[in-house]
């Protein structure tokens, strides 16, 4: 049976979200305010699509999936798709918004409903590497996701405030605030990124992975930042952000134990080092179709969650992905417990 | 107004030492061995049944 999905927002992840939809054979319907830029959309998907000048009071009837790619808050959206009783696939990065959008989780639930929160690049791609690493250890003890480049300009402007925003780490089983654009480190990413200095900041992806890894002692996120991202951040953006940035990636740390070598005897403390180098708009579009065919299928069980915890085996996600021009690359070669902090 | 030039002074003090704390250095030393290689289709093969985009 044809998938039939609405795209809200078609920014440049939403334009790629609508994009890999239709390339799977979904009866996809453009949703945005302006009739100009859907014009754009539906000749830039190559696919007929439906299109409706509008916002999330305007969705059609019979969806499977609705998938929000709009900027501001997607709680509202979501609850009103959730009583309809279609799947809700979120990009939102923003923590405010993804703590919102986690709270519809009994809704979405007792109406047998998913809910994908964070289906981005980071969070999202960053869950997808995070659960498969995992999947390599017997047991995982920290998470450490980093993050580099932007997609739209509503990405921009996000990644903007996020190194002004306090960040939110999880250590020991408890939130730790700690001050945006602290903590340096030097992160290597996949080629062609190489290195970037990377910092703490209002990111979202601790809130979605802690409830995947029940006993885990830390989690944080960081994001690259250019020194004058940093010496300007407090100030408005000085100038106004290219509609898509370059090449990005997503790197993410797992550490915790392998079995032990005989039996009986000590755990091996280990870690699995994986990321993803791919525009962050692509990435970001391609994470939210593959979510959005598996939701609106009903192959994910219900409730408000990330992927880390939605995709229960995350190799064939990451795959499909590859597939759709975001290969999954894995760092080894080197002793992981002296990698990073 | 002699306060005022001073205070002034120790302001732009101030906004230059937070500059030069803020930019300098980097976060770390780049590893030193080891490297990035892509995950083979085969350690992406499903273990539990079809995948999220399977017909």
């Amino acid at each position: 049976m044809t998938l039939r999905a609405a795209v809200v927002g078609l920014g440049a992840v939403g334009t790629r979200a609508a994009r890999q939809l239709a390339a799977a054979g979904a009866a996809v319907t453009l949703v945005h305010p302006s009739a100009p830029r859907l014009a754009f959309v539906r000749h830039e998907v190559g696919a007929p699509t439906d299109a409706v000048v509008g916002g999330i009071d305007d969705l059609p009837d019979g969806l499977d999936v609705v998938v929000l790619c709009h900027p501001g808050d997607h709680r509202g959206a979501a609850e009103r798709a959730v009583e309809r009783e279609v799947a809700v696939v979120s990009v939102a990065d923003d923590p405010a918004v993804v703590r919102r959008l986690l709270d519809v989780h009994d809704e979405a639930a007792a109406r047998g409903v998913t809910v994908v929160v964070g289906a981005a690049m980071a969070p999202g791609l960053g869950c997808l590497l995070a659960r498969w690493a995992a999947d390599r250890l017997a047991a995982v003890t920290e998470v450490h996701v980093a993050s580099v480049g932007t997609g739209g300009p509503a990405c921009a402007r996000r990644h903007h405030r996020a190194l002004t925003e306090p960040a939110l780490d999880h250590i020991d089983g408890a939130w730790v605030q700690r001050p945006g654009s602290s903590g340096r480190e030097l992160v290597w990413f996949p080629e062609p990124l190489g290195g970037a200095d990377c910092y703490r900041g209002g990111l979202a992806d601790p809130l979605v992975l802690v409830p995947a890894f029940p006993g885990v002692r830390r989690v944080t996120a960081r994001v690259a930042a250019t020194r004058r991202d940093r010496l300007t951040s407090w100030l408005p953006m000085l100038r106004p952000p290219h509609p898509e940035g370059l090449v990005g990636g997503v790197r993410v740390e797992v550490r915790g134990f392998r079995p032990p070598a005989r039996p009986g005897g000590p755990p091996v403390a280990d870690a699995v080092v994986v990321g993803a180098s791919a525009p962050p708009a692509i990435a970001a579009g391609a994470v939210a179709a593959t979510a959005a065919i598996a939701a609106g299928s009903h192959r994910l069980p219900a409730g408000a969650a990330g992927l880390a915890v939605l995709a229960d085996d995350p190799g064939p996600w990451l795959a499909d992905l590859g597939r759709r021009g975001v290969p999954a690359w894995l760092f080894e070669g080197a002793d992981a417990r002296r990698l990073g902090t | 107004m002699q306060a005022l030039r001073r205070a002034v002074v120790a302001l732009i003090v101030a906004v230059g030492a937070m500059v030069v704390v803020r930019l300098r250095g980097t976060g770390g030393t780049p590893p030193r061995r080891g490297g990035w290689r892509q995950l083979d289709p085969d350690e992406l093969a499903p273990t539990s049944g079809a995948g999220p985009t399977d017909g």
